[in-house]
Formats: structure tokens, C-alpha cells, sequence
């Protein structure tokens, strides 16, 4: 908007002298018993105005998640209005009840509402991902997020589909097709993200994974069939083996995705480890299950902390050059559709 | 006043180092940039206050996108108090709330309390108001389910078409009392034993089951179980209690990420908990039928104990015993008991 501010383009280019790197860590300052209070008033508010306080809820909650993780001493912030999050929930639950009314009533017209919002998915999810960057903000910038229905259809239903029509060969590639339609759209102001995986990285996931499944499953199986006494235990160990995959596919996912992650000439790392994210997932199901749920604030909280801990910035010289985008208005209805619907 | 911060310009993520100064009788604020020398002044009409929340930096939004950025709550608050001093102090009103120590332990029991209320009792009768008040719930039109379930578990049925007959003659009498419920008795093979009510009035019975009943006493009591889903609504008040509770918690915990494993778990045990009473209603049902049509009620203790009977026989021990413990039906024992009391009411 003003001429003496110079773009991104030139701003990085400003910088003359090799620039040095620094490791930023990312790091999560809130506190379990801190959050606990607030997320236990949310509630109690919540369920005495049936339901309405939740789109301040949700505000409160985020802010609060957003305003502890720091980067480079300086923390995120969550901008979302309540207002605007609660028009979005009631016209999300009109369109519901709406929806039901219908598929009692006229179940033609069902079909036809089922089929349209088929399509209107794409355009919902990426309204929902630019109101979630335009609503997080670093240093007084916000992010963007700016798609096409296009590619956004390619990425939600086509490279899913070829993915399990090639009995899931391909399906790596639709993972790493859709983080990179993600990334690449997104900018923190005026910058753009990049991501640059590779088939191989996250195809070494899968296969990693098949290759444990087999070397533990098949041995068991036999050993099982030779002493059935061991039919006793072998639920046991497969479920142990299962939630071990599972535990590593989320922290290979997450390890790919940042070393994959860069802005401009700023690179990004993590390091989970299975054994760290399973112990953090056990302490919070044991804490969990003997509050009644009382401990679910706190766990989520630590589950942030750790991975958190985990991710850092590769920077290459200042962090202060980066300009902010033009203003811009988008609905939070995107964002509430996805939400009802369960496909944000 | 004078308080420590960050300012921003909204234009760049440069953070200067800055002085944030209340003057002129708390009229106007006054940024002082403490390396560049230089200030900037703000009407208080300028200046928007973010709310307290938990240790967080507190921040003042400016005209323009402009950021003053702040640990310093409490000066902050005092500054807060003035700019609003004829409105009413909402602004750390939550915070105040949040950091009470004793209400926030009434809070939680509070909570405690409405959640079981609202689960246990709240949303199973709203989901029994609305099954029984909504017009049509029941219409062929909606869940044509018996189509599904015909592609997916059933076969036809192997029963020969005179004792199909001999049933459907035995039932019609009994069905055309309740012309309400639209009932229709259907025969379908590839389950096991087995009777189902679905929401648009079809009872299904498997061939295992109708060779598994000794008497036609036996196959109108279960017939009158199934009526009772029916005349009760139960899928449909099952259907509702399922979509509530899933929108109370999404609402509750914000978003349905946390609609995880751990969430997941409660609705799951309660639903099958529900499920029981639905039985236990339908069972109620079955036996003020068979007493008003003059048909012993042992034939119910009798069938239930066959049912019983026969998946012990397909299952081995310990999973039975397990399922038992978990089962979405009450225990025969329990059942046998039920016709026990109900034979000795008056």
C-alpha cells in the first residue's frame, strides 16, 4: 500500500552479507492446570447457553494455544471474531437440520443436496484453510491461504482415488500431492511457502510399516498355530504392534512434513521420536482415564509441548523482514461447514 | 503511566522496542520508540484492548494494523479500566472467572453434574420427545434399510413357503391390532438366530431362529419384543441420541479433532448402556402383550433361554463370557427375572 515499503521480493534480496544460520526453537509456553481453568469455564458456559458461548469457546481456546507457542521469543496470535464463528455454526446447523428435514420429506432432494455438497467440498475446504491463516498471525502478519477448486479436487478425491486403485502404490503420492497443494498456497504475508518432498520419503513410511506388520505378524502366526497356548497373548502383542505403527506413521508424517517445509530461504525440522510421542500418549491416557476426562486439558497440553519441542527453524538471517499481505475479507462459514461435516 | 513493550507497524514483522504512555487525562496514548526517537499518539476511540487470558502477552491493537505488545497485564488492566470507565469493565471479566480457585471447583463439579444429566437423562428423552412427535419418522421412505441389509448380510429365505405362510397367518391377527405401526413380518437367512425391528415397521425373522422356536407361543413372543421397538421408536431415538451427543461434544471440546480414541470411548459404553434400556422396554412390551392375549409368559423365559443356548454353542467359552459383560442386550438371567416380577404383579 505504501511505496516506501518494499516487497518481499526485494526485502529478502536486501540481504547482502552472506546471512548467517540460526536454529530457532519452536516452543510451547502454556501450562496443564492453567488451561484446565479455562477450558472448564468454556465448558460450564457452553452447556448453560445451549451451546452458543462455544463459538467464544473456541476462540478463548485457540487464543490461549496460539498466544503460548513462541518462535524467536515472539508468540503466535488467534484473530478469529466470535461473532463471525458463531454466524457461521448457525448457518451450519440450519443447513443441517435442513438437510435431515429433507431426507425425511423428499428424499430426491436429499440425494440431489448429498451430491452438491459433494462438490462444494473443495470450494468449503479452501475456505476454511484460508480463514484459519488469515486468522493466525506471527510478529503482526498474518497468514494466507489462497486455492483453486481445481486443485483442491485433485488433491481431496482424484489422487485419493488413483491411490487405491493402484492398490495403494500410489496412495503415498496422494498424501504428499495434498501437503504440497496445502503448502505451496500458503503464505505468511507477502512470502509463500514451499514444500518439497519426495515419493521416496513418504513412500519409506508405508513401507516401513508393512515390512514391521510382516516381520511380527507372520512369526507370531506360525508360533500361534505350533502352541496355541500363545492364542492367549498374540491379541496382546498385535495390539501393541499396531499402536506402535500407529505411533510411528504420526511421527514420520510429521518429521517428512517439516523437513519438507520451507520458507523463502528459512528451513524447518522436526524430530519426534517414537519412544518420546509414545510416552507423552500414555501418561496422557493413564492421567485421562482415571480423571474421567478431567485430564484431557492438561493432555492436550502436553502433547503440545512435546511436539513443540521437537520442530525447529533453520533461519537464515533476520526474521523481521517479512511484509504483510493486502486485507482481506473471508466468511467463516467455510470454516464452520467443515467443521460440522467433519472434514476440516 | 508508563508500560514496557513491542511495537509493530502492520506492515513488516520488524519488532521495535517500545513505551506505551497514557497522558492528557487518560484521553490519549503515546507509543515511545525507544530506538528510533520518535513517538506516535492515539486517541483512545484508536484502540482496541485484547481481553485477559491465562499468562499470555497481552496485546493493543492500533488503527492500521499497528501492535503494542505487552507481558505487563495488570498495567494494562488500570489502562483498560480507564478507557472504559463509563462502560462496564468487561475486559479481564473471564480472567476473573478463570482464576477464581473456589468457583472454579464448583465449576467443575457443575459440570460433572450437567454432563451425566445431559447424557444419562437430558438427551435420551429430548431423543424420545422428538422420535415419538416427529410426523413420518417411520414412512417407507425414510431408511428403506431392509434393501440394504438384503444386498449386504442377507440371503433369501430357505423356509418353505407353507410354514412362511402358517407364520404370516399366526402374526396377522396380532399386526393388524397396531395398524399404527405399519408392521410387516419378513423371512431372511444368512444370520444367525436372530429378530430384528427396523425403523419402517419390518420385523425380520432368520431361518435359524424360526427352527430354533419350540411353539408358536414362543415366535409371537418375540414377535411382541419387536413390536415394542417399534411402538417405541427405538432406532429412531437411537439415531437421535447418537447425532446429539456427537454435536454436544464436538461443541464442548471445540472442534472434532479431539473426537478421538479417548472421546470416542464414553459414547460408545453409553450407547450401549441405552441400548439395554431399549431392551429391557421392549421386553416390558412383550410381556403386557402376551399377558393381555391370555399367552403364558414363560414362552418368553423359554425362547430367551433357547436363543441363549444356542450362541453359547457357537461360541467358545471366553469370548461369551466377555461378550456377556459388554453385550448391547440385557443378560438372560436378567430377563428370566423380569418375567418373574412381572408374573407376580397383579
Amino acid at each position: 500500500m505504501t511505496p516506501e515499503i518494499p516487497n518481499s521480493a526485494s526485502a529478502v534480496e536486501s540481504v547482502q552479507t552472506p546471512p548467517k544460520t540460526s536454529i530457532l526453537n519452536f516452543e510451547f509456553r502454556g501450562d496443564g492446570m492453567e488451561y484446565f481453568k479455562i477450558w472448564i469455564v468454556n465448558i460450564l458456559l457452553t452447556i448453560v447457553t445451549l451451546g452458543i458461548y462455544s463459538a467464544w469457546a473456541k476462540v478463548r481456546n485457540n487464543r490461549y494455544f496460539y498466544s503460548n507457542l513462541y518462535l524467536d521469543d515472539a508468540n503466535f496470535r488467534y484473530l478469529a471474531d466470535p461473532i463471525t464463528i458463531l454466524k457461521g455454526r448457525i448457518i451450519a446447523i440450519i443447513a443441517l437440520v435442513a438437510y435431515y428435514v429433507a431426507s425425511i420429506f423428499a428424499p430426491v432432494i436429499a440425494v440431489i443436496i448429498a451430491i452438491v455438497l459433494l462438490f462444494a467440498i473443495p470450494y468449503f475446504i479452501n475456505q476454511s484453510v484460508a480463514f484459519t491463516n488469515r486468522m493466525s498471525a506471527y510478529k503482526n502478519i498474518q497468514f494466507r491461504f489462497k486455492g483453486s477448486y481445481g486443485e483442491a479436487f485433485m488433491v481431496i478425491y482424484i489422487w485419493p482415488l488413483i491411490g487405491v486403485l493402484t492398490m495403494g502404490i500410489l496412495y503415498p503420492l496422494a498424501i504428499l500431492k495434498a501437503n504440497e497443494y496445502f503448502v505451496r498456497n500458503s503464505s505468511y504475508g507477502t512470502t509463500k511457502f514451499d514444500f518439497k518432498a519426495t515419493y521416496k520419503d513418504y513412500g519409506m513410511i508405508f513401507l516401513t510399516m508393512l515390512g514391521i506388520a510382516f516381520a511380527i505378524g507372520i512369526p507370531m502366526a506360525i508360533l500361534t498355530y505350533l502352541i496355541p497356548a500363545l492364542s492367549m497373548i498374540s491379541p496382546v502383542v498385535l495390539f501393541a504392534v499396531y499402536f506402535g505403527l500407529f505411533v510411528y506413521f504420526m511421527v514420520s508424517m510429521t518429521n517428512v512434513f517439516y523437513a519438507s517445509l520451507s520458507l523463502v530461504e528459512h528451513k524447518f525440522d522436526a524430530k519426534l521420536t517414537v519412544t518420546g510421542q509414545t510416552k507423552v500418549i500414555l501418561i496422557n491416557l493413564f492421567f485421562t482415564i482415571i480423571t474421567l476426562g478431567l485430564y484431557l486439558p492438561a493432555a492436550k497440553v502436553r502433547m503440545t509441548k512435546y511436539i513443540c519441542s521437537c520442530i525447529t527453524m533453520h533461519a537464515q538471517g533476520s526474521l523481521e523482514t517479512f511484509t504483510a499481505a493486502e486485507k482481506e475479507n473471508i466468511s467463516a462459514l467455510g470454516e464452520e461447514f467443515g467443521q460440522v461435516f467433519d472434514f476440516a | 503511566m508508563l508500560i514496557d513493550g513491542i511495537y509493530l507497524d502492520g506492515k513488516t514483522s520488524k519488532r521495535h522496542n517500545a513505551r506505551l504512555e497514557v497522558i492528557n487525562d487518560h484521553k490519549l496514548t503515546r507509543i515511545h520508540l525507544t530506538e528510533q526517537q520518535q513517538s506516535l499518539s492515539f486517541e483512545f476511540n484508536q484502540c482496541n484492548i485484547e481481553s485477559r487470558l491465562g499468562n499470555t502477552p497481552r496485546e493493543i491493537a492500533f488503527t492500521d494494523a499497528q501492535l503494542f505488545i505487552t507481558d505487563n497485564n495488570d498495567d494494562i488492566d488500570t489502562f483498560s479500566h480507564w478507557q472504559s470507565s463509563e462502560k462496564k469493565d468487561n475486559k479481564s471479566f473471564l480472567y476473573r472467572l478463570e482464576n477464581n480457585i473456589p468457583l472454579i471447583s464448583v465449576f467443575t463439579i457443575a459440570t460433572i453434574i450437567l454432563l451425566y444429566s445431559a447424557i444419562v437423562y437430558g438427551i435420551p428423552s429430548a431423543a424420545k420427545m422428538i422420535a415419538h412427535n416427529a410426523p413420518n419418522f417411520t414412512s417407507d421412505k425414510f431408511f428403506s434399510s431392509l434393501d440394504i441389509l438384503d444386498t449386504t448380510v442377507f440371503e433369501p429365505s430357505e423356509l418353505s413357503s407353507i410354514k412362511q405362510q402358517e407364520i404370516r397367518a399366526l402374526a396377522a391377527p396380532y399386526l393388524a391390532q397396531h395398524p399404527d405401526l405399519q408392521a410387516k413380518l419378513e423371512f431372511r437367512s444368512g444370520m444367525q438366530a436372530n429378530a430384528l425391528a427396523l425403523p419402517n415397521g419390518v420385523i425380520v425373522f432368520t431361518d435359524d431362529f424360526v427352527k430354533l422356536a419350540q411353539s408358536n407361543e414362543q415366535l409371537l413372543a418375540v414377535l411382541f419384543h419387536e413390536l415394542g421397538h417399534l411402538k417405541h421408536k427405538h432406532m429412531t431415538q437411537r439415531v437421535l441420541q447418537d447425532a446429539m451427543i456427537t454435536l454436544m461434544v464436538v461443541f464442548i471440546t471445540g472442534d472434532v479433532e479431539t473426537f478421538d480414541l479417548i472421546t470416542g470411548l464414553p459414547t460408545l459404553i453409553l450407547d450401549m448402556a441405552h441400548s439395554r434400556g431399549f431392551e429391557l422396554e421392549a421386553d416390558n412390551y412383550a410381556l403386557q402383550q402376551l399377558n393381555q392375549h391370555n399367552i403364558p409368559l414363560q414362552n418368553f423365559a423359554t425362547i430367551m433361554q433357547n436363543l441363549e443356548n444356542y450362541y453359547h454353542e457357537n461360541d467358545d467359552e471366553n469370548s461369551s463370557k466377555l461378550t456377556d459383560y459388554l453385550s448391547t442386550h440385557p443378560t438372560t438371567e436378567q430377563r428370566v427375572k423380569l418375567v418373574e416380577q412381572f408374573k407376580t404383579q397383579p
